[in-house]
């Protein structure tokens, strides 16, 4: 049997982590026949949504809430069985799908929510089912928070995914989390395994994407263009790998499918300071040079 | 490390040297001797344009002529596009294949065939 190996998509909040993420995985087990269960660690809860058809799935948080305690929670009440083609006796891979959930925006740690979930989902034994190849986290922001940290943080996941932009704040996202990794590589062996680009199509961003990836001493593992038949398939709560499998982006999500069950580039990263970053951007043209009087000057006044 | 998408061990580190990537090319054994011509159209926000390629002493058309054969249907993964147009900068010199690099390296979408 396989070795089950748990990787993780971390990113900016609005990056497409869930989407890229849900994509990727469904192509991993369409096309390439691996079975994965998702462990969705933003309180949003959206990191299944496409794989089950479905507007949200019940947390383990809520479930937990609803029956008095999380010992009260059995693996079954938390864990559901992919839908359509993810389904366990649909031909290919299949995907199982838990959410760790949250609390009500503005109450409480959403970071203990994801605590929560990975330790009732290994006390299940979850990670045990016949056949699991990998188990995904998806997990939001920048790893500020120690419980988003959980994942690096107790090697948990060992090969971490992060989902940029050329854009100024997905980067600097992108470096912060590389911070995270470095942190923890030496005591729980949590390792970057590549950006994926998700492309916001700006200007040089694959050139700006690889040169981080370069700096970070990691590889742009793929870039993901922006296409429409995302959201359209978005809309039929599918993703497109199910919605049009024979569709451009659905080779390109394919592709980064491939990639990643081959990838065997697990590094501990060179995070940039923020002076480098900045160099960076500039280095290929999103932003002048800003000379030191002109900082906070509008476009007119500089 | 992937390029073209080649796997390259990771112990190669994420600067793969280009004569290893042409390495790649040459193993994959793909017969090519029958593209004389690429022939590509792009697209990008309604505008289409075509593209014609001859040039057959450059990497540009090996990588070009390799990917038709080898790739699943006539479309053209941007990062494969990428990475042919950035090593093609630094292995060929002429005009007309720089030229191909600048659009190449466009957000358009592109579509390919040997002609």
């Amino acid at each position: 049997m396989a070795e089950l190996r748990q990787i993780a998509f971390y990113g900016k909040g609005g990056i497409g982590k869930s989407t890229t993420s849900q994509n990727t995985l469904a192509s991993m087990a369409h096309y390439f026949d691996k079975n994965i269960m998702i462990v969705g660690c933003d309180p949003k809860a959206d990191s299944t949504r496409l794989i089950l058809h479905e507007k949200a799935q019940n947390t383990i948080l809520q479930l937990a809430a609803e029956m008095g305690t999380v010992e009260d929670l059995e693996l079954e009440d938390a864990c559901k069985p992919g839908a359509g083609i993810f389904a366990p006796d649909a031909p290919g891979g299949w995907i199982n799908c838990t959410e760790s959930g949250g609390p009500e925006p503005g109450v409480g740690c959403a970071g203990r929510g994801v605590i929560t979930a990975i330790n009732f989902l290994e006390e299940e034994g979850a990670y045990e089912e016949e056949g699991l190849d990998f188990v995904s986290y998806d997990v939001l922001g920048d790893v500020v928070c120690g419980g988003f940290a959980m994942p690096i943080r107790e090697g948990k996941a060992q090969e971490i995914y992060i989902v940029m932009s050329g854009e100024m704040m997905a980067m600097y996202a992108a470096n912060n989390i590389s911070k995270g990794i470095l942190k923890y590589a030496n005591t729980g062996g949590v390792r970057l395994a590549g950006l994926i680009c998700n492309a916001r199509m700006t200007d040089f961003e694959y050139d700006l994407a690889w040169a981080l990836a370069k700096d970070l001493g990691t590889q742009m593992i793929h870039f993901v263009p922006r296409n429409n038949i995302v959201q359209r398939a978005e809309i039929r709560r599918m993703t497109v790998v199910e919605y049009s499998p024979k569709s451009d982006q659905a080779l390109e999500y394919k592709e980064l499918a491939r990639k990643i069950i081959n990838n065997d580039m697990k590094i501990i990263p060179t995070p940039l300071e923020m002076d480098d970053l900045e160099d960076l951007i500039m280095e290929y043209g999103l932003e002048d040079a800003a000379d030191e009087e002109n900082i906070g000057q509008a476009e007119g006044e500089a | 490390m992937f390029i073209l998408g080649f796997h390259f061990p990771a112990e190669m580190g994420n600067t793969v040297p280009d004569e290893k990537v042409l390495e790649k090319l040459d193993a994959a054994e793909v017969d090519t001797s029958d593209v004389t011509e690429i022939k590509m159209i792009t697209e990008y926000h309604g505008q289409t344009e075509e593209l014609s390629y001859t040039n057959k002493d450059t990497f540009m058309f090996k990588a070009l002529a390799h990917y038709v054969k080898t790739a699943e249907t006539d479309y053209m993964i941007y990062t494969n596009r990428y990475q042919i147009s950035e090593l093609s900068k630094r292995l060929d010199t002429d005009d007309e294949t720089l030229a191909l690099c600048n659009k190449l390296d466009s957000m358009a979408h592109f579509k390919i065939q040997a002609a």
